[in-house]
C-alpha cells in the first residue's frame, strides 16, 4: 500500500549554548526553572537521550541527575526522573510539572531549600539546526528500510523533538501512519513505546519491529548500510 | 604521516553521522575562517588545529592558521596570566599588562583579517579583537582553559577583550562567565587517525618500549603531559611510590614542551630530582612530533594516570580512553566530563586516592578492561574530531542566525 504523502526524514543537529544562569540550591533552581526559556528545559530533559547512545544513563534527565547526585535529594530526583516527557505537548506544561514536584517537596521538607550543592547546575539551551535528509518513504517496508539508514538524530527529531518543540500531538511516525494507512492500532503501539527503557538504537529496533515485524540489530543495520553505499 | 581524508572517518563513526556532517558542510561551503593561537607546536590547541584545518579545507571551508609572535618576556606574561586564570598565585603588574598590549599591537600590525570568521584561541592572542573594527568578520573567542575560578584581576583584564567578540566557546558550562555575548559549549576532541591515536602493531609498540627501556612484563603506570606544575608530576611520583609498596610496577612520566611555556625546564628538573635513584621511574622529555612514541606508551600502559591539579579539558585523558585504557584521573575541569566514575574510569581527589584506584585496577584486570571499553565508546560519541567539526559547522550557521533557537535549513 502506498501513502498519499511520503514520509520525509529530517534530522536535527544541536549546538549547545550556555545561558549563564546557575543554581547552587533548590531555591535558586526552582526560581530559574520557572523563568528560563523553553529551549533550556527542552535541552535538559532530552540531553540524556541524545548523548548516551551506547548505554542508558541512571537518570533520564539532567535535573534529576543533579538533584540526586549533588544534593542527595534522592526521592525528589526519582520523582523528577519519572516524568514522562511523552505526556507533554508543550514545554510550558512540562515546566509547570517540574516546578510543582519541587514545590511539593519543599513544602514537605522546608529546611532543604538551601542545601548547597558542591557543583552548581549550569543551565544550557540548544540551538537546533533542522535539515531534510535524502530519505523519503512511500510504503511501510520502505519506511523501515529508511529508518535503518538515517542517523539517531533523525529518530530523535521525529520521535521527541517534533512533538514537544514543534507542538505536534504525537510522534511523526505515528502521525504519518494514521493519516496515510489509517492503522490507528499500529500508530498507538509506536506512540506507546517507552523510550526510557531503551537506548536510541534499541528504540529504532522496536519501531521497525512493530511496523515490519522484524528486528535487526545494530551490526546488521551497519552491514546493510555499508552494502547500500 | 599523510593527512587523513575526511571519508576515512566514516569508518570510525556511525556512517549516518558522517553523512550529516557532509550535509551541514554543504550549507557553509566557501566560508573563509582564520584560526589564531600562540604556538604552532606543543600543547593540545596546536595539535588539534594541525588536524582540523586540513579537514575544514577539504570540506570547502577555506581555513587559515596563524600564530602570534612574541618575545620570551611576552610569553612569561601570558604564562602568569594563564596561571592566574587557573586560580594559581601569579603576580600581574601594570608593566606586564603593558608588555601584553604592546605585543598585541605589533601582531595586529602584521596581520590581515579579511576572512568571514576569525577564531582566536585562548588568552594569549585575545587582544587581537582590537582589529575587529577594521574587519567585516564575525569574531569568536575559543577558551580552552579552566576559567571556573580565575584570579579576578586576571579575568577582568581578559574579559575586557572577550566581551567585544561576537561569540565565545568554552569546553564545559562551568568554565563560562557572565558575558554579554553568546557562550557556546563545544568539547575539545582528538583525531583517531592521527599518529598519536591510530592503531599500532605489536611490533611498533615493542620497538618504542625497548627504545626507552621500559619492561613490558611488569605493570606500567603512565602519565603523559607537559612538565607543568598544574599537571602535578610530583604528585604522580608520590602516587607511584605508594603503589610500588604493593606492586612491582614502573612509572612512565612523559611529555614534551611548548614554546609558550617557559616554566617547563624548572618543573622537569624538580621531577628528575624526585625520581632520582629509582630505575623503574622513566622520565621522558619527548621532542615535538613524538606522537608515535606517546601512542605506543599509552597503548602499553596498564593504567593511565592524569593527576592534574587544574585542567582545561585533558586531551591526554581522551587519548587514553580512546585506546580503551583504564584511566585514573583527578576530578578537575573537563576530566569529569570524560571520566564517569566507575563507568568510563576512576575519578580521584588525592595522591592516596590515585594510588588506591591504580592498585585496584592493576589487581582487577577484567574491571579495568570493561572501564576501558566503555571509555572508548564514550569518546567515539562525544570527543572525536568529527564531533568538533560538526559543532564548528553549526557555529557558522548559528553566527548567521543570531537569536534563533530553531534554524530550519
Amino acid at each position: 500500500m502506498r501513502a498519499k504523502e511520503p514520509f520525509k526524514f529530517h534530522t536535527s543537529s544541536q549546538l549547545v549554548e550556555i545561558t549563564g544562569r546557575k543554581a547552587a540550591n533548590l531555591k535558586e533552581f526552582l526560581e530559574i526553572i520557572k523563568e528560563i526559556n523553553d529551549s533550556s528545559i527542552f535541552y535538559h530533559v532530552h540531553h540524556a537521550f541524545r548523548e548516551h547512545q551506547f548505554a542508558p544513563g541512571h537518570y533520564t534527565n539532567d535535573f534529576a541527575h543533579w538533584i540526586g547526585e549533588e544534593l542527595s535529594e534522592n526521592a525528589l530526583a526519582e520523582r523528577l526522573a519519572n516524568i514522562n516527557i511523552k505526556d507533554y505537548l508543550e514545554i510550558q506544561s512540562l515546566r509547570q510539572k517540574i516546578a510543582e514536584i519541587i514545590e511539593n517537596h519543599l513544602k514537605a521538607n522546608p529546611g532543604n531549600s538551601n542545601l548547597t550543592a558542591k557543583h552548581k547546575f549550569y543551565f544550557c539551551k540548544n540551538i537546533g539546526v533542522v535539515q531534510k535528509t535524502k530519505y523519503i518513504a512511500w510504503e511501510l517496508e520502505e519506511f523501515c528500510d529508511m529508518l535503518n539508514r538515517v542517523g539517531l538524530r533523525s529518530l530523535f527529531f521525529h520521535f521527541f523533538e517534533a512533538r514537544l518543540r514543534l507542538g505536534r500531538k504525537t510522534n511523526d511516525f505515528s502521525d504519518w501512519i494514521i493519516h496515510n494507512f489509517h492503522n490507528a492500532a499500529l500508530a498507538r503501539q509506536i506512540e506507546a513505546l517507552d523510550p526510557y527503557l531503551y537506548t536510541m538504537d534499541q528504540l529504532r529496533d522496536q519501531i521497525i519491529s512493530l511496523i515490519c515485524g522484524k528486528k535487526e540489530d545494530f551490526f546488521g543495520r551497519l552491514l546493510k548500510w555499508l552494502k547500500a553505499r | 604521516m599523510a593527512k587523513s581524508k575526511i571519508e576515512e572517518y566514516s569508518k570510525i563513526i556511525r556512517p549516518q553521522n558522517f553523512d550529516e556532517i557532509m550535509m551541514l558542510a554543504e550549507r557553509v561551503r566557501g566560508r573563509r575562517i582564520k584560526m589564531v593561537n600562540a604556538t604552532a607546536i606543543g600543547g593540545g590547541v596546536a595539535e588539534i588545529l594541525t588536524r582540523v584545518i586540513p579537514l575544514f579545507n577539504e570540506l570547502g571551508i577555506k581555513t587559515k592558521w596563524e600564530v602570534i609572535k612574541g618575545s620570551g618576556e611576552f610569553f612569561g606574561v601570558t604564562k602568569a596570566l594563564h596561571n592566574a586564570l587557573h586560580n594559581n598565585k601569579a603576580e600581574i603588574t601594570e608593566q606586564m599588562l603593558n608588555i601584553f598590549n604592546e605585543t598585541t599591537k605589533t601582531n595586529i600590525a602584521e596581520m590581515i583579517f579579511d576572512e568571514d570568521v576569525v577564531i582566536i584561541h585562548d588568552p594569549q592572542p585575545a587582544g587581537l579583537i582590537a582589529a575587529k573594527e577594521k574587519s567585516k568578520a564575525k569574531w569568536v573567542w575559543r577558551c580552552h582553559i579552566d576559567t571556573s575560578h580565575p584570579q579576578p584581576d586576571a579575568w577582568n583584564f581578559i574579559k575586557g577583550f572577550v566581551e567585544k567578540y561576537d561569540a565565545s566557546i568554552f569546553s564545559t558550562p562551568w568554565f563560562a562567565k557572565v558575558l554579554p555575548i553568546p557562550q557556546y559549549f563545544i568539547y575539545p576532541a582528538i583525531d583517531p587517525l592521527a599518529e598519536k591515536n591510530r592503531e599500532l602493531s605489536a611490533h611498533e609498540i615493542n620497538t618504542v618500549l625497548q627504545k626507552y627501556k621500559v619492561d613490558r612484563s611488569r605493570p606500567i603506570i603512565t602519565q603523559i603531559s607537559r612538565f607543568d606544575y598544574l599537571k602535578d608530576p610530583l604528585g604522580v611520583i608520590e602516587t607511584y611510590k605508594l603503589v610500588k609498596k604493593h606492586i612491582d610496577c614502573q612509572l612512565v612520566l612523559a611529555g614534551g614542551g611548548a614554546t609558550d611555556d617557559p616554566e617547563g625546564g624548572q618543573v622537569l628538573s624538580e621531577v628528575q630530582e624526585a625520581a632520582k635513584g629509582d630505575p623503574d621511574i622513566h622520565i621522558l622529555l619527548l621532542p615535538p612530533f613524538a606522537d608515535l612514541e606517546i601512542n605506543a606508551l599509552q597503548r602499553a600502559s596498564t593504567v593511565v594516570l592524569q593527576k592534574s591539579l587544574r585542567e582545561g579539558f585533558g586531551l591526554t585523558v581522551t587519548e587514553a580512553l580512546w585506546k580503551a585504557k583504564p584511566v585514573v584521573a583527578s576530578a578537575v575541569g573537563g576530566i569529569t566530563l570524560q571520566v564517569i566514575h566507575n563507568f568510563t574510569g576512576m575519578l580521584v581527589h588525592s595522591v592516596e586516592g590515585a594510588a588506591y584506584q591504580t592498585r585496584y585496577l592493576i589487581n582487577n584486570p577484567q574491571i579495568a578492561k570493561k572501564l576501558g571499553e566503555y571509555g572508548r565508546e564514550h569518546v567515539r560519541e562525544k570527543f572525536l574530531i568529527t564531533r568538533k567539526i560538526r559543532n564548528y559547522l553549526l557555529l557558522l550557521i548559528a553566527l548567521d542566525n543570531p537569536g534563533r533557537d530553531v534554524i530550519q535549513l
